[in-house]
């Protein structure tokens, strides 16, 4: 048949569609689509149809990429663009076709965009959307777009008219075309295509092959799926160019099994084509001669690898073999054979219908057009995409992408799959081409792109892979089969804590040999996964060897469970909360108190990094851990429990501690139970710090920290107040009393200073100058309107406590950025938002208005959030011209603060840092003199509770060495609770209807012009239900398996 | 009962080439390779019955015992990995109590993993008899299992 005929008919089939009368509904029924529920949505859609009247054509299409909306559902109405429509429903498919194709609106509210000429009012338009929007689709340029079931929809678009002409042109006329695009094989190697072709064309063979690599093995890649499922035909038109430019007449799709809607389109595309003589004998009319066999992959990594496949198509097990002769030379039964990978096929047709100009134009220096890559991790915007060769990471990431799911912190992208590497942030700015992802320990790939966040422990990523690529080793080189498993061992020794410094230098060296000596590509490239993380994470396996640390709380056996882990303290939260659970409540008490000196403080303000890390509020609610504490505490308040204290037999060494905060007073609690003579001096009339001089009493009343300190003093430790360092007391003055060692704790008083015009003026207060006073019972005058500048605790504290004071009548807290970076709690922000307190978002002060000294106001700019840094943030930027002006009586500022260590000075020999921070040692806290130890906010800055409470503690083990003449260095130890209280059993209806409690608090009313507690605590009923939800993670590791065993015995 | 494939092969190509179309071919007929079915292979193209059990059990797609009623497999791809396939996996684990690449004693289960079914975008995802489920969470998983337990 001649091709023009072919177009014209198919130009025909195509127009009842692109110019129906009726309205036509596309739905995306790819793999993803159809996972996401395409199938019974297009069930639905004839449905809805058909009881409303109307007739329409439905039509599946392929794959758009915007995996992450869907199913998508697209709707045309004659004369109208069409209209994409993301995470359809039913009821979503019921609205639509009532409002829209019965009546006339066109729903924006649950579309994507509009593709067409005609704008529709609300919609933006699709190929504007930030996903798409910096795209050049080349080889997807079809996919979505045509029916690809219908080789008429292929036709009627370009399709095979790049065959036809290729045939037209001599074999090396196209050889010459795809030379000049620049086209390289993307499978991952990068080979030039046109190179390989010219190989093959060389050679004299009667028999020549050309094979379609379709076995896509790498997990997390999915774009040759994709353009099976979406646009079989382009695929497949590139494999006769192929054939027909290296002289072949047979070719074979060699795809996997676990494909079956790319196979079974596969072979409607074949049977197509045999109706229009596209493949078989004389195509076209041409001469040329042509088959196209499927040859069904039956699950095998290794086959990727063009020797191994080529066994394979042979029937034998898919062993690889030594290259050269390269495929080209000698391949399938020995006859010439080019292997190319599906995209790079799917290709084909474009660079010879449109030139090679037109393709080459796209892309860097040596990696020419586009590349299609898969999206997938911790992004938030999912799928399939193709961009320009060049493109930075970063680009892909935060533009396309959207950044990382749930606004978590970036670590790392894996590109390449097993074969690849993983990239840390500081490589977002690379150019993606073939050299520089190999430059960087990674490779191209296939274009698995996967992202990894905070919650990723980079030692049990390269452990995945390596277990993975283990486990698809063929089993016929020794340095792949035995030295992959070596590797792995080691890193299942790092994993279970048991690593030694040593097992780093053994994987490298393994590593290296493995990469030299395998045989093929998958061995030689196995260890990348882990050579990459050790080369930019090595940090994160130091900490598991060394430090018994796992931050990603991933690794079982060195975690336990991830509250306990994550708390600064190691509080054994799975214990109590268990024996909360069974109702046990004082001996939850003791295994509270036994790490925690400050208990029912930490009931209050600690910001129980345990609750964020739960593994219950993965998919669900966090266990209320700080709110069984806090029951568990004012239980033993109420009910007059004092906390177990053993004290050791007494030693005669004297410790002085400076400053009764809770560094201090964890750190003389500790001292005192090892039976030291501990004496701490504070320079205010009282002791807490922070928590009795700032914080506000309506979150921590002074009542519940005497109940915590009076377990202190009853240890034996003395405290003297209103004793100042540097006036009252020196540091060799103490050391001559007989002190042995002092521990310096004096925490972060001092605010820092704005930095805008004015800001001395009289009214603009510091706001823990403003808190001291108000806790200290001193009245200030403050007016009416008052302004608060910060976003962090000492903000929000300062706002609430001003708005407490009879003669406010707003507050109004100026913050920089947005919401999600408030670093305060959320809680807080959201009383603070509760109370009436007015929150501007995105504002900078620029200047502190003044009337004859007086603050009478503030100028403010407002900001927008502009590039992203490298943290991965969007950094504030103003905005011209956007200058407005408040009127204010008071300014308050708490944008932080920082130690003062003016009672230090030269003589005292103690290193002072550049924001005057006593400098100790991040592990054992001694300072640059001997016997001088320094911990808590005053050596690290503004921190929070439990971590003041950690330093003490800490500091207390490093004394007491100190003081015992023992070498100082940290001890750690693999987390694990003291005892496995046995598990409660849930009853089917407690499971289904355990839900997290809200917190019980005062109304908003009741808080006006006092001081009373805002949160109210759970009641027993309440926080035993609560308990007894809690997944009890500790009993998963090796030891807490077996404390079941013994329990059940 | 003894299963034979004389019959059935004599459709298939003879080609020591087309021995893994065979062996998918027979797998799909038959629900699984055995031992006999190995041998009638290895008869109809002429070569040794380990040559066929080798090349069978080389690939992961050939199974040797009768499968289950419900066939759960798990993707452990990278991505689902990254999203918490490993305890998607874990859950089925623990609630049918057995481990991966084995079947429940009454036969209704067998558990398997997979290394990546292309779902990337919508992980971590699970094959529930050849359906593919996303976006899984342990809730979901332990929902799956009551339904298709209760459903005869």
């Amino acid at each position: 048949m001649d091709f023009e005929k072919i177009r014209q008919t198919a130009t025909m089939e195509w127009d009842i569609f692109a110019n129906s009368k009726k309205p036509v509904i596309l739905v995306g029924a790819g793999t993803c689509g159809r996972a996401a529920g395409a199938l019974s949505l297009i069930d639905n859609i004839k449905q809805e149809l058909q009881s409303n009247g109307i007739d329409a054509i439905v039509m599946q299409v392929g794959c758009i990429g915007l995996c992450y909306l869907e199913p998508l559902v697209d709707i045309i109405k004659p004369g109208q663009s069409r209209i994409s429509y993301g995470r359809v429903t039913p009821e979503i498919v019921a609205t639509l076709i009532k409002n829209y194709l019965v009546n006339d609106d066109p729903c924006p509210e649950f579309a994507i965009g509009s593709i067409g000429e005609k704008n529709i009012p609300g919609i933006p338009l699709f190929f504007e959307h930030p996903m798409l929007k910096s795209q050049v689709r080349i080889v997807l340029r079809k996919c979505g777009f045509i029916d690809p079931e219908n080789i008429n929809h292929y036709i009627a678009n370009d399709g095979y008219s790049a065959l036809s002409k290729a045939l037209k042109m001599s074999p090396d006329d196209v050889i010459a075309e795809v030379k000049s695009a620049g086209l390289r094989g993307r499978g991952g190697s990068g080979f030039l295509t046109a190179n390989k072709w010219n190989i093959c064309r060389k050679q004299i063979s009667k028999e020549k092959y050309i094979i379609c690599n379709a076995d896509e093995g790498d997990p997390g890649a999915f774009m040759n799926r994709a353009l099976w499922e979406s646009d079989p035909h382009s695929v497949l038109e590139g494999i006769l160019i192929a054939g027909y430019a290296i002289g072949a007449n047979m070719g074979y799709v060699y795809i996997r099994a676990e494909y079956p809607l790319a196979i079974e389109r596969l072979k409607i595309g074949l049977k197509q084509m045999q109706e229009y003589n596209l493949i078989g004998e004389n195509i076209l009319g041409s001469g040329f001669n042509f088959d196209i066999n499927i040859k069904e992959g039956a699950g095998a990594f290794v086959c990727g690898e063009e020797t191994a496949l080529i066994a394979s198509l042979e029937g034998k097990r898919g062993m690889p073999r030594a290259r050269p002769p390269y495929p080209a030379v000698s391949g399938l039964y020995n006859k010439p054979t080019v292997i190319n990978n599906v995209e790079t096929l799917g290709t084909i047709p474009y660079v010879i219908l449109k030139g090679a100009e037109n393709y080459s134009k796209y892309g860097t220096k040596t990696s020419k057009g586009t590349k299609t890559f898969a999206l997938a991790g911790k992004m938030k915007r999912t799928g399939l995409i193709e961009v320009p060769m060049g493109m930075t990471l970063k680009e892909i990431v935060y533009d396309i992408g959207g950044g990382i799911l749930d606004d978590k912190a970036f670590k790392g992208i894996q590109t390449g799959g097993p074969s690849g590497g993983c990239l840390p942030e500081s490589c977002l700015t690379l150019p993606i081409d073939y050299e520089s992802l190999k430059e960087a320990g990674s490779i191209m790939g296939s274009g698995g792109m996967i992202v990894m966040d905070e919650n990723n422990c980079m030692v049990d990523i390269a452990h995945y892979f390596l277990d993975f690529t283990q486990a698809e080793s063929c089993g016929k080189c020794v340095p792949c089969r035995v030295g992959i498993k070596e590797m792995l061992k080691i890193l299942d020794k790092i994993k279970t804590g048991m690593g030694t410094m040593e097992d780093i230098d053994k994987l490298e060296e393994l590593a290296h040999t493995i990469k030299s000596t395998a045989l093929c590509g998958l061995g030689q490239t196995a260890p990348n996964p882990a050579l990459s993380t050790l080369k930019y994470f090595r940090e994160e396996y130091i900490n598991h060897i060394k430090n018994k640390r796992c931050e990603a709380l991933v690794c079982k056996e060195i975690i336990s469970s991830p509250c306990q882990h994550t708390c600064p303290i190691d509080t054994e939260a799975p214990a109590y909360i268990a024996l909360v659970a069974q109702g046990k409540i004082k001996e939850a008490f003791d295994i509270i108190h036994k790490d925690n000196p400050l208990p029912s403080v930490c009931g209050r303000v600690c910001h129980h990094p345990c609750e964020v890390k739960c593994k219950a509020g993965d998919g669900g609610e966090p266990i209320a851990i700080r709110g069984i504490k806090r029951f568990v505490t004012d239980y033993a308040m109420k009910s007059g429990l004092k906390p177990k204290i053993s004290l050791k037999k007494n030693k005669s060494q004297k410790v002085a501690i400076i400053g009764a905060g809770p560094t201090g007073l964890s750190c003389g609690y500790y001292l005192r139970l090892e039976g030291y003579d501990v004496t701490i001096y504070e320079a205010l009339p009282i002791a807490g710090g922070m928590l009795t001089s700032v914080i506000p009493e309506y979150r921590l009343p002074r009542k519940v920290f005497e109940f915590d300190i009076e377990a202190i003093k009853s240890a034996g430790v003395e405290i003297q107040t209103n004793v100042k360092l540097g006036k009252d007391i020196t540091i060799d003055g103490l050391l001559a009393q007989g002190y042995k060692a002092i521990f310096i704790a004096t925490g972060s008083h001092k605010s820092i200073k704005l930095r805008i015009p004015g800001e001395d003026a009289e009214g603009v207060i510091d706001s823990l100058e403003f808190l001291k006073s108000i806790n200290s019972g001193k009245k200030i005058k403050t007016g009416k309107r008052i302004g608060v500048i910060g976003g962090g605790n000492s903000a929000i504290d300062a706002a609430r406590v001003a708005n407490r004071l009879p003669d406010t009548e707003k507050v109004t807290i100026i913050y920089r950025r947005t919401i999600a970076e408030m670093p305060a709690f959320k809680e807080e922000i959201e009383s603070a938002i509760e109370e009436g307190i007015e929150i501007k978002y995105l504002t900078a002060p620029t200047r502190v208005i003044t009337q004859k000294g007086k603050l009478a106001g503030i100028s403010c700019i407002k900001m927008e959030l502009g590039d992203i840094d490298n943290s991965g943030r969007r950094r504030p930027v103003k905005i011209k011209g956007s200058q407005f002006k408040m009127e204010l009586d008071t300014l308050l500022t708490a944008i932080s603060e920082q130690p003062d260590t003016s009672y230090i000075n030269k003589k005292d020999n103690i290193h002072i840092g550049e924001w005057s921070n006593v400098i100790a040692d991040k592990e054992v806290l001694i300072t640059s003199r001997d016997g001088i130890f320094a911990g808590g906010d005053v050596v690290t800055g503004p921190a929070t509770v439990v971590e003041a409470i950690s330093a003490g503690k800490r500091a207390a083990k490093s004394i007491d060495k100190y003081l015992r003449g023992e070498s100082l260095t940290g001890e750690y130890k693999v987390t694990r609770p003291s005892i496995y209280p046995k598990p409660v059993e849930l009853s089917e209806t407690e499971i289904t209807e355990a839900k997290r409690p809200a917190m019980p608090l005062l109304s908003v009313k009741d808080r006006n012009n006092n001081f009373k507690e805002v949160s109210l605590g759970f009641t027993k009923d309440v926080i035993i239900k609560e308990a007894r939800r809690c997944l009890r993670c500790d009993l998963e590791t090796e030891d807490g398996k077996k404390s079941i065993e013994k329990k059940n015995d | 009962m003894e299963q034979s494939a004389t019959d059935f092969l004599t459709q298939c190509s003879k080609k020591r080439s087309g021995l893994i179309a065979i062996l998918q071919k027979v797998q799909n007929k038959y629900g699984y390779i055995s031992k006999s079915l190995v041998s009638d292979i290895a008869k109809y193209l002429g070569v040794s019955e380990a040559e066929v059990f080798g090349v069978a059990t080389f690939y992961t797609q050939f199974r040797f015992t009768r499968p289950a009623k419900h066939n759960i497999t798990v993707c452990l791809g990278t991505a689902c990995y990254v999203r918490g396939g490993a305890k998607i996996l874990e859950t089925f684990e623990q609630e049918l109590n057995i481990k991966i690449g084995e079947k429940t004693k009454d036969y209704n289960f067998e558990l398997e993993r997979v290394a990546c079914v292309g779902c990337c975008a919508l992980s971590p995802v699970v094959v529930v008899d050849k359906t593919v489920q996303t976006k899984m969470t342990s809730t979901k998983a332990t929902n799956f299992l009551k339904n298709l337990k209760t459903e005869k």
